[in-house]
């Protein structure tokens, strides 16, 4: 090539996935290995041109709930496929139920509940702990059940408890069950909670179909800023947090102590970035659209003891278990025993329904028991006043416990998450930190981010927030440059697996 | 806190822009008002499933703002999430890439097709005549007896602005398949626990290890961008070259800027009979392995990966047994179906002392690029 002539022959390439059938059958294709998520390029570029066209419908109420219905069906396909039609299937049914037992009276009122709640809970019970069962089963009584091979259709466990909240919602008088199956099935399918959350309510969400929120200046920097930050949160820190803690938690025995330990917290912050981040995401997204869905996190590990902590953590998920679960069941009413009990209740299902293994359950038992026992030493202990010294001791002590328990949470089985226990508690020696700054230091100072983020004081964040908006409208597009390209540039960084230096 | 309606004199210290930014907030109609303190600091109320009613004084400033969504407005957001989007992935298509000092700026590689990635690439660095570059005047080997050189202490390698290093011609002998050989081992970590069973080969066999370069952490970009490679087969003049890296590239996604720097590397060795051992996968890689499966000749590629292998404490490296389970495959490999065949039959006594000198580096130091 001559040194003053340049090569433009790339230029071409930029055109020739439109020429390529491919690009095309994965565009509109749906393939289990690539789902469709809001972290995924791919989707991000179809929501831009999404907006263009939907900017044309803003101001037509119906047009705009198609539109949004139709995307959103689009979306469903796209991450879980056929089982879009399971989804229709459940929205039409759950829509029908409500209507009827909006009618009845007594006990046929009562019924309907029961059968409306069974059906529902039945797709999720059948898809997603029907294997458990089964291997139970077979482990208890020796029977010779075989798996069923089942492929969990994405956000199940979600809209299930999205219906629920629903249908109970009707049965309680507290909303109007929906007269136009639209406008239910756009609660339901609504794309930015329809895959991970937040569990959005009814009487939250319906209202705001007939009167969206304004779209303008601010709006739309905030919602911008949400989903940037969200980005940001999952994509840079969790994820890089997440590269370290597989190295891990692969092979716990294999690591120091001191590894564990910073794995716990490296996790500890995964969890919470990832989750976070996703919701930043899909509340922005929500936002952009017109549509304000309820905050998920709030500054849960700065929390000074486990009640705040679920009062912070996974709101749309906790609250559900509180005004589903733990209330109907009974609550405080009905004597401190039951009241100890429910809550052990509560936090079982809460763990179960992360995912279909004992760990799961175990992780919802530890919960459910250092709730109870906080709800016994607030009982006990005397003194109300809260001085500084035990909101912090507090603070930390909640941290280690949670952190400890997500183990479980990361764990692939009960003896890796055992052996890693023993790790921390048997073999744990400075030396082993300070050769992990050593050699990882790039990660340490991740982690060390991700901390300050955590326990950032809220306060601070909003006046971050509130600064973000003096930014003029038209410099965003080059945040959302900035931002992609710092997560470009650390998405493939190879996180080196060994602590060791000399590999 | 900034919680608009609540304390006016916050509103006021804030510049306009926030002023217009609570007025237009201020949907009278509906009595909506989701402030942005609101949705930050979701405080207990949003716990208790109550929302925050409240409602926002109507400021002058927003008195006559339009009270609809503006569509060009939500144009604009889609424009502000595509445009740059569509920037990132021209920018990944172009063949260069944008350096700011030391800080390269990564492209977003998504869900290309490797396959036709490698393809493309080998098309664009045609497959050069051979060993052109070898033939010239006869210089004898000698190789130091040091045992042990250190990177940052090698004279020869120390030297690293000299990118368009040259080898300098020597004659290679006429190969025949049990001609007795001068290995040169080169690779990160995994050589230095392979070099051993290798030894035990060639004692048997007849060959001689005349240098082990041990780069540890080192990657396809240290090995293909440097000329360390070319100043040491410079040096050490060898006959056969074993390659063995990789494992520090598994998870590795940017594969378009690493099948670059494995080219380079096939194109260094081209002309001396090598053998190209890959990484020994503790799991299932990103693609690495087809990059250098692509990458090297036709036959001189060891697909280390569908070998299970004993692993050290770690998990990851192979154990002294692996090591050996390992060599004994590669041998196997080289004495039947490899394209540089050599004689490598097993040996009777195994682990006996390495003697060659082993010169290592390591990456995070020595980068050599």
């Amino acid at each position: 090539m001559q040194p003053n002539t340049v090569d433009t022959n790339w230029l071409n390439q930029i055109f020739a996935p439109l020429h390529d059938p491919k690009t095309w059958e994965s565009a509109f294709g749906y393939s289990t290995k690539e789902p469709w998520f809001f972290t995924e390029f791919s989707f991000l570029a179809v929501f831009g041109v999404f907006l263009v066209f939907y900017a044309a419908l803003v101001q037509k109420n119906t047009w705009r709930k198609i539109y949004l219905i139709s995307f959103s069906l689009f979306f469903y396909y796209k991450s879980s496929g056929p089982f879009l039609g399971l989804f229709a299937l459940m929205i039409v049914s759950d829509y029908l139920f409500a209507l009827a037992i909006e009618k009845q009276q007594g006990i046929k009122k009562k019924l309907l509940l029961w059968l409306s709640l069974s059906y529902s809970l039945s797709f999720l019970l059948y898809f997603k702990y029907a294997n458990f069962f089964i291997h139970n089963c077979n482990g208890l009584l020796g029977t010779q059940f075989t798996d069923h091979d089942l492929f969990l259709p994405i956000g199940i466990s979600f809209y299930t408890f999205q219906s629920i909240s629903y249908l109970m919602d009707v049965y309680r008088k507290e909303i109007p069950a929906t007269r136009n199956v639209s406008d239910y099935a756009f609660y339901m399918t609504f794309f930015p909670h329809l895959v991970a959350g937040p569990i959005v309510r009814a009487k939250d969400f319906l209202p705001q179909i007939f009167t969206p929120q304004i779209i303008n200046a601010t709006l739309y920097k905030e919602s911008l800023l949400r989903i940037l930050t969200g980005l940001l949160k999952k994509l840079f820190i969790a994820d890089y947090l997440g590269k370290y803690v597989d190295i891990v938690h692969e092979l716990p025995a294999n690591f120091s102590g001191a590894e564990n330990v910073l794995a716990m917290y490296a996790y500890s912050f995964q969890i919470y970035f990832d989750f976070s981040g996703y919701s930043d995401i899909a509340i922005g997204i929500a936002l952009m659209l017109g549509y304000r869905l309820k905050e998920n996190f709030d500054n849960p590990y700065a929390s000074s003891n486990i009640t705040i902590f679920w009062r912070k953590w996974h709101i749309s998920l906790s609250s559900w278990l509180r005004d589903y679960i733990y209330i109907p069941l009974g609550g405080n009413r009905k004597g401190e025993f039951n009241t100890y009990l429910f809550l052990m209740i509560t936090m079982l299902v809460g763990g179960f329904w992360h995912g279909a293994d004992w760990r799961f359950i175990f992780w919802g038992l530890a919960h459910g028991l250092a709730l109870a026992f906080h709800k016994a030493w607030m009982q006990l202990s005397p003194s109300k006043s809260n001085p500084g010294y035990s909101r912090v001791f507090g603070t930390i002590l909640t941290f280690h416990f949670v952190a400890f328990c997500w183990i479980f949470f990361r764990a692939t089985s009960f003896g890796s998450a055992f052996a890693s226990i023993e790790q921390i508690a048997f073999h744990t020696q400075w030396k082993d930190f300070v050769g992990f700054w050593v050699s990882r230091q790039e990660m340490g100072i991740m982690m060390l981010v991700a901390a300050f983020i955590a326990f950032f004081p809220p306060t601070l964040k909003e006046r971050i927030f509130q600064k973000t908006q003096l930014l003029p409208a038209f410099s965003w597009i080059l945040w959302v440059l900035i931002a992609l390209q710092i997560i470009i540039q650390f998405k493939d960084d190879v996180v080196q697996p060994f602590i060791y230096f000399q590999f | 806190m900034f919680r608009a309606g609540n304390d006016p004199k916050i509103i006021g210290a804030k510049s306009l822009c926030l002023k217009y930014f609570c007025s237009t907030l201020a949907d009278k109609e509906h009595q909506i008002t989701p402030d942005l303190a609101s949705t930050m600091s979701a405080k207990a109320s949003t716990v208790t499933g109550g929302d925050a009613h409240t409602q926002v004084p109507q400021s002058e400033a927003g008195a006559d703002r339009p009270e609809k969504s503006s569509p060009w407005l939500i144009v604009w957001a889609g424009l502000s999430i595509s445009l740059p989007l569509l920037l990132l992935y021209i920018y990944s298509c172009s063949p260069q890439t944008l350096q700011f000092g030391q800080l390269e700026l990564k492209q977003i590689l998504g869900n290309q097709d490797i396959d036709a990635m490698l393809a493309e690439l080998d098309e664009k660095e045609p497959a050069d005549a051979g060993a052109n570059h070898l033939s010239g005047s006869t210089t004898t080997a000698n190789s130091t007896d040091t045992p042990l050189i250190v990177g940052e202490s090698v004279p020869f390698l120390a030297n690293n602005s000299n990118n368009n290093f040259t080898l300098p011609p020597y004659e290679l002998p006429v190969f025949a398949d049990t001609t007795k050989h001068r290995i040169l081992l080169i690779g990160d970590s995994e050589s230095g626990g392979l070099r051993y069973p290798l030894n035990d080969y060639c004692l048997a066999n007849g060959h001689k290890i005349i240098l082990s370069l041990e780069w540890y952490s080192a990657t396809t970009f240290n090995f293909g961008r440097s000329d360390t490679i070319q100043k040491i087969i410079a040096k050490y003049k060898p006959t056969y070259i074993f390659l063995v890296f990789g494992l520090n590239e598994l998870y590795a996604r940017d594969l378009k800027a690493r099948k670059i720097a494995a080219n380079q590397l096939a194109k260094k060795l081209r002309g001396i009979p090598y053998a190209w051992i890959g990484p020994a996968n503790w799991e299932e890689d990103n693609g690495i392995n087809r990059v250098f499966q692509s990458s090297a000749d036709s036959a001189t590629y060891f697909m280390t990966k569908k070998l299970t292998l004993t692993r050290a404490s770690d998990g990851r490296h192979p154990d002294t047994k692996g090591y050996r389970i390992w060599m004994d495959s590669i041998a196997g490999w080289i004495q039947t179906s490899a394209r540089y065949k050599m004689l490598m039959k097993p040996p009777r006594k195994r682990g006996r002392p390495f003697r060659a000198p082993v010169i290592t580096i390591n990456a995070a130091k020595y980068r050599g690029y």
